[in-house]
């Protein structure tokens, strides 16, 4: 294989892995936008959903669409649940004591999933097929290519959606001022929990994509850690952001793992993520307030 | 109608607001609450609209009725849902959304069914400029059109009553006529009651019928905008009349 050919080839398999990163950064800037919230528990909200998965699927035997279906509406709910419960109650309050809060969340379910499941790999039934991709004469692992797509089109059509529908002009104003949302007859909680259930859903696919590429264990959710760089690099505020930030930082990472030793491709994230606070602190596409008095 | 009794505010548990405010606004009535910067004056306008715990105020006595109905316990959007809308002090439109995406937004203060075209159509009826700005980033409109974007927002709930802060805030004296032109149309038009919070003590009782006084959270003079005009304090504290060059 031609230099030129493998770089091609990294490139498209880093960028299709940078999709679902996109899904994932979508779940964690929503619920930013809806309430200055960082979610650290996204990662296990992932993995949860990734079991729910398992065990309506296999467990359960129901089938892999029953079995989509089923880990949506868990995850819907156990999302609802964290916010009300957790979230809800430290409206007001410091940031850094909210992110506390969701860490918390994370260790509890990670600490739930490990007595339930135990710690150990779990097969799931494949959803993607495995034949592979081949564009040109590059070729693409069929997973990796069928969960890019997947992912893809769920962000499009969220971000179209948060776009275009009332719902997203409801969660827009509640970004730029919870007090101006309530004066225009918008119930905020209402919308943070709106947050929570688009968190869930992102959070629901990308957990079953991610299970299905690699395998299901209870480290799954670690991944939502590089996701960390997807959304700095795009900008907090930045929801249409999500989407170019996840294919640079899904491509990045790849190419240094072709060029550097296994190591540096894991700090690839953290290391760009600090670069951009340090030079482009909004990230590529957050821009600073439009304001005139 | 709209009754304010003996209201009594606190800030963070010490710190006191209000004393003892009340105030009075009849069924499509303009009236104007006048007063020094820190009377009372905004306090007493988000009292009404429910906006005091999210700002940790609190109510500590006295009543506020909506047609008989106390609404102090009330969430700031049911009060909203209720047909009493707030224009915040500083306009507050939302900058980075267009001017429609902003006229969308306030759907959700809507009491009865109204199709958007008919809500937006209104709007643009009497605020022209916004129809031709409403693709616009909002946060790119001058002053003027931002203050008529926020009293379009209003239009778009279709309340009963208003409750407007500051309207003339850093506005040029041309448009400020211009704005309490509409304001005034639309009260008269639309059968919309105004409470008006309002430096600007001369216009203010130009367009309202009645006014009051705020003192340090009390309510300390009240009266007709005749009235109001014609008294000595008033004329010396908020016309910049002097008594003597008035005689």
């Amino acid at each position: 294989m031609s230099p030129v050919q493998l770089f091609l080839e990294y490139s498209i398999v880093g960028i299709a892995s940078g999709g679902i990163y996109a899904l994932i950064a979508l779940g964690i800037i929503v619920i930013y936008k809806s309430s200055r919230t960082f979610n650290f528990a996204m990662g296990e909200m992932m993995m949860l959903s990734a079991y729910f998965f398992y065990a309506a699927a296999v467990t359960f035997a129901l089938g892999p669409v029953l079995g989509v279906i089923v880990a949506l509406i868990c995850s819907i709910v156990i999302a609802l649940v964290i916010e009300r419960v957790a979230i809800r109650p430290m409206l007001g309050r410091p940031f850094i004591s909210v992110v506390m809060v969701t860490f918390g969340v994370g260790s509890i379910i990670r600490g739930v999933v490990g007595m339930v499941w135990g710690p150990s790999d779990l097969q799931i039934p494949a959803i993607l097929s495995r034949s592979p991709v081949m564009l040109g004469d590059i070729f693409v692992p069929g997973k990796t290519a069928r969960g890019f797509a997947i992912a893809v089109v769920i962000v499009v059509a969220l971000i179209a959606y948060l776009r275009y529908s009332r719902a997203g002009v409801a969660l827009r104003a509640t970004a730029a001022s919870a007090i101006t949302a309530y004066s225009m007859g918008i119930n905020v909680r209402n919308v943070i929990a709106f947050a929570w259930v688009i968190a869930a859903v992102t959070g629901c696919i990308s957990g079953i994509l991610m299970a299905n590429i690699n395998s299901l264990t209870p480290h799954l959710g670690l991944v939502a850690l590089n996701v960390l760089a997807v959304v700095i690099l795009g900008g907090m505020g930045s929801i249409s952001g999500v989407l170019v930030a996840g294919f640079i930082i899904g491509w990045l990472e790849a190419i240094t793992g072709l060029f550097l030793p296994t190591g540096f491709r894991e700090i690839t994230p953290y290391i760009l993520a600090l670069i951009i606070l340090l030079v482009r602190p909004n990230g590529l596409f957050g821009s600073k307030e439009v304001e005139r008095i | 109608m709209l009754e304010i009794r003996n209201l009594e505010v606190v800030y963070q548990g010490v710190i006191q607001a209000l004393a003892d405010l009340s105030v009075t606004i009849p069924e499509g009535a303009i009236v104007a609450l006048l007063g020094a910067n820190g009377a009372g004056k905004t306090t007493t306008l988000k009292a009404i609209s429910g906006f005091l715990p999210l700002e940790g105020g609190r109510i500590t006595s006295g009543s506020i009725r909506i047609g008989g109905q106390d609404i102090a316990k009330l969430a700031p959007h049911q009060i909203v849902r209720r047909g009493v809308f707030h224009v915040r002090e500083g306009r507050h439109i939302f900058g980075d959304m267009t001017v429609e995406e902003n006229l969308i937004a306030a759907t959700f203060a809507q009491r009865h069914k109204r199709s958007r075209k008919d809500a937006f159509d209104e709007v643009y009826s009497y605020f022209p400029i916004l129809s031709t700005r409403r693709n616009q980033q909002a946060g790119y409109l001058s002053g003027g059109e931002q203050q008529m974007l926020a009293i379009g927002r209003a239009l778009v709930a279709d309340p009963s009553m208003i409750l407007l802060d500051e309207p003339s805030l850093g506005l040029a004296p041309l448009i400020v006529n211009e704005i309490f032109e509409i304001i005034s149309r639309i009260n008269r038009e639309k059968k919309v009651s105004i409470l008006l919070v309002e430096q600007n003590a001369v216009i203010a009782l130009k367009y309202a019928s009645y006014g009051y006084v705020v003192e340090s959270g009390r309510t300390v003079l009240e009266g007709t905008s005749q009235e109001l005009n014609s008294n000595e304090d008033i004329q010396k504290f908020y016309l910049g009349v002097d008594a003597a060059e008035a005689a």
